[in-house]
């Protein structure tokens, strides 16, 4: 049975080595191109860093502070939260007194989110 | 090869070519340029490039962000003095080959803005210019003339030999003075490799620095 | 828009200020007001804010150079010629040093009027150039500020923002004075007259 399994597949596999090599062989062929026959004449300014032709200044690589957990917060309580309240909405009736705390103390740690973003100005708009 | 029997041959259905050629019309037709306008003429300058006019029927239809992949710069406007330094320093960031077309009256001379105190007086002080367009601004087909024109000047050139383009020429240099910015002036305010000028009462079309065409001026 | 009025109203809400009318004699007759500096920004305020006028914007702020000048007149002076007193005609030569000076123009959005035309001069134009910029009050006044900084070279004080805006921060001169040499770089003149063909005669 195994044989027939390698005699099924076998064309598969060499018709996918042919393809690839097909699909690499140009690249690879331009890559030894380019190394034997470009002209090559590296200088201090062709090398700098492309800046839309300022010079670039500083390091590239620098620490900076998106802030983005804010954002994360603001879609946590306004999308997700959303989300939460239509389901506990519709089932509000027939939810056990467990079920029903435990979903507010969820609404009670994204309020609290709230206060806080509110607090750092966050929601204010410019 | 002898032209005749060249000719002979293909008449008979035999196409025959020398690398040379065929090396000329690989880099003629995939000329790519680098999408750079500096004012009006860059209006211009995408005309061309669109449907109307077409370039890409030259071979140019990819305007490349980057100098990395681009061939041809088409100086499209007025350069100022605060924009020459970074003119040139694209320049010197393409790699070779590179060409250059200086398009409209103020790429070539400074134009109607000549006298005006921040207006470079044509980009070909600091780099080498293949091809001048005159007009302000040159309407599509001035610039697809232009094109062809380059594609002719590289279609003539030879891999080797004393008038060998600058790219096959280890000493010729790649590299071009990017001029600073002074107190009164771009420092230098040319290049003076580039640009000569023996004097003014006989003025004469300024050279490029591949001597082997004075280009269209 | 009456510039008496406009002037008597400024002198009443600004104590101790002096309001010139500068009069326009082209035929559009835009006649302008001369402030003195240290009440510019009173006076500025106080056309902000007023009711009656409330210019809420300014729509453009221009430089201008005055050069030095130099009026002549003839003067008759009685004077010993050859022992004997005489009238003579004499050419009397009065020197007016020059400015530069600040244009800025008023509109209202509000009240749909505008423009007034103010106007401030700087006390010379060599070392004494500094004025009190409008930026704080008009916020559009901050780039044309920086523009009449830049090619002029009136330093207007209380700038957020005072740099170069069209030459490179390391030019020295300033392009727009009417004194100002540009670099000599007409080498190549096909074609050259007038004031360009003196320059490339020079090369």
């Amino acid at each position: 049975m195994n044989t027939i399994f390698i005699d099924i597949y076998r064309p598969i596999a060499i018709l996918m080595i042919a393809a690839v090599c097909f699909a690499i062989s140009p690249l690879v062929m331009a890559w030894v191109w380019s190394k034997k026959f470009s002209p090559r004449k590296p200088g201090p300014v062709k090398n700098a860093t492309y800046e839309c032709g300022l010079e670039s200044k500083g390091a590239a690589l620098i620490h900076f502070k998106p802030e983005y957990y804010l954002y994360a917060i603001v879609f946590l309580i306004f999308d997700v939260e959303a989300i939460f309240l239509l389901p506990f909405a519709v089932a509000f009736s027939g939810l056990s007194v467990g079920a029903s705390i435990a979903m507010l103390i969820f609404l009670l740690l994204l309020v609290e989110g709230l206060i806080w973003t509110w607090q750092k100005g966050v929601l204010t708009w410019v | 090869m002898d032209p005749e029997l060249k000719n002979e041959l293909s008449r008979q259905g035999i196409f025959t070519t020398t690398l040379e050629e065929l090396y000329n019309w690989g880099r003629k037709s995939s000329v790519w340029p680098l999408t750079f306008g500096l004012a009006c003429c860059a209006i211009e300058m995408i005309a061309t490039t669109m449907a109307r006019y077409d370039l890409a029927r030259f071979g140019a239809e990819i305007f490349r962000p980057s100098p990395r992949q681009a061939d041809l710069m088409i100086v499209a406007g007025t350069v100022t003095k605060k924009m020459a330094p970074q003119v040139v320093r694209l320049y010197n960031q393409m790699p070779e080959p590179k060409y250059v077309i200086a398009m409209g009256a103020c790429a070539i001379s400074g134009g109607p803005f000549k006298q005006g105190y921040n207006v470079l007086k044509g980009i070909d002080r600091y780099i080498p210019v293949d091809v001048h367009i005159p007009g302000c601004p040159p309407r599509p087909e001035a610039l697809m003339d232009a094109f062809i024109t380059l594609q002719k000047k590289i279609a003539t050139q030879h891999l080797t030999g004393v008038d060998r383009p600058r790219h096959l020429n280890p000493d010729a240099p790649s590299e071009f003075i990017v001029p600073e910015f002074g107190a009164h002036d771009l420092e230098p305010p040319k290049n003076l490799k580039l640009w000569h000028i023996t004097s003014n009462s006989s003025p004469k079309i300024p050279s490029t620095a591949d001597n082997n065409e004075p280009g269209k001026d | 828009m009456n510039l008496e009025k406009i002037k008597s109203d400024i002198e009443a809400a600004v104590p101790g200020c002096n309001v010139q009318i500068v009069v326009n004699g082209s035929p559009s007759g835009q006649h302008s007001l001369l402030l003195e500096r240290q009440h510019v920004f009173e006076i500025a305020k106080f056309l902000q804010d007023d009711s009656e006028l409330h210019l809420d914007y300014c729509s453009n702020v221009t430089g201008v150079d005055w050069l030095d000048t130099e009026t002549s007149e003839k003067v008759k002076v009685q004077r010993l010629v050859d022992g004997v007193e005489q009238e003579v005609e004499e050419i009397r030569k009065t020197r007016s040093p020059g400015y530069l000076e600040a244009v800025y123009h008023l509109y209202s959005m509000e009240k749909k009027h505008g423009p007034l035309v103010l106007r401030q001069r700087t006390e010379n134009r060599t070392d004494q150039i500094n004025l009190p910029s409008l930026t704080p009050i008009w916020r559009s006044a901050e780039f044309q500020e920086r523009e009449i900084f830049d090619l002029y070279g009136i330093i207007f004080e209380g700038h957020p923002d005072l740099r170069r805006i069209l030459m490179w921060d390391e030019f020295e001169d300033h392009p727009m004075r009417k004194d100002y040499i540009e670099p000599n770089d007409y080498e190549y003149e096909p074609t050259p007259h007038d004031a360009v063909l003196e320059k490339s005669m020079q090369h």
